[in-house]
């Protein structure tokens, strides 16, 4: 998943964002330019957000926009953002995320093996150390995860 | 066989990485369970057929009526982490009975 991500230039760095919907958008921007997903997509992942809260950030730093399969999705695909600073999804800073990665799925199969691997990676509070240093693609290629 | 639901807003995401956590846990604690995971809509509905809600803490409020019909609810702040879940696991299911 990492390697496939890299290697099809699926990510993206930031210094900040005012908004979080802000941040979304640009999280899913090399999935838009690949055709990966359509616009849409993007518009259903902040209407759930704005509808349920903000149940996309799972842990400290880390969120994972997605929504439901089918709507403006055409490929199976992992993309990922980082920002310097936080963007905050509520008030709370439990709801801080740096690190974005935005999941798309039409295979269920692939996509399982995908947040596997995913969830395996950054349950290792060293690797998302790791990951929260790194500013450009060249060193995300030279991050190695025990998983991947 | 304790019945559990994993929920979140779209039951594609953060409800599948729940499940797989769940079941490590379980494993771990010699508990035997089937998990199912949806979407936040369709747990709401069907909570009530099940003995316990596993979701993120920002989604509790969605279960306040299954919580009523005594199913246990527990809300995750961290996701990833085994040993919050480990935590919780304990102290509503496995000390609770």
């Amino acid at each position: 998943m990492f390697k496939e991500l890299i290697e099809k230039k699926r990510y993206s760095f930031h210094e900040s964002f005012a908004t979080w919907q802000d941040a979304v958008r640009a999280a899913c921007q090399p999935l838009l330019a690949d055709k990966t997903i359509e616009a849409e997509y993007i518009d259903a992942i902040i209407s759930k957000v704005t509808e349920l809260g903000p149940y996309i950030v799972i842990a400290p730093n880390i969120c994972i926009p997605h929504a439901q399969e089918g709507v403006g999705v055409n490929d199976t695909a992992v993309c990922f953002m980082k920002t310097e600073k936080s963007v905050h999804f509520s008030d709370n800073s439990e709801h801080d995320a740096k690190l974005f990665f935005v999941l798309a799925s039409v295979d269920n199969a692939v996509h399982l093996e995908n947040l596997c691997e995913l969830s395996e990676c950054l349950s290792d509070e060293e690797f998302v150390d790791k990951l929260l240093a790194v500013h450009s693609g060249e060193e995300l290629k030279n991050l190695t995860c025990s998983m991947s | 066989m304790l019945k559990v639901i994993a929920a979140c807003g779209s039951g594609m995401g953060s409800s599948q990485i729940i499940k797989m956590k769940l079941e490590k846990v379980f494993k771990k604690l010699g508990i035997e369970a089937s998990i199912y995971h949806t979407n936040i809509g369709d747990a709401k509905s069907q909570a009530a057929n099940y003995d316990v809600v596993v979701c993120s803490d920002s989604l509790i409020g969605t279960f306040a009526n299954a919580t009523a019909k005594k199913v246990i609810v527990i809300g995750l702040k961290n996701l990833l982490s085994e040993k919050e879940i480990e935590e919780k696991v304990l102290e509503k299911i496995v000390n609770a009975q």
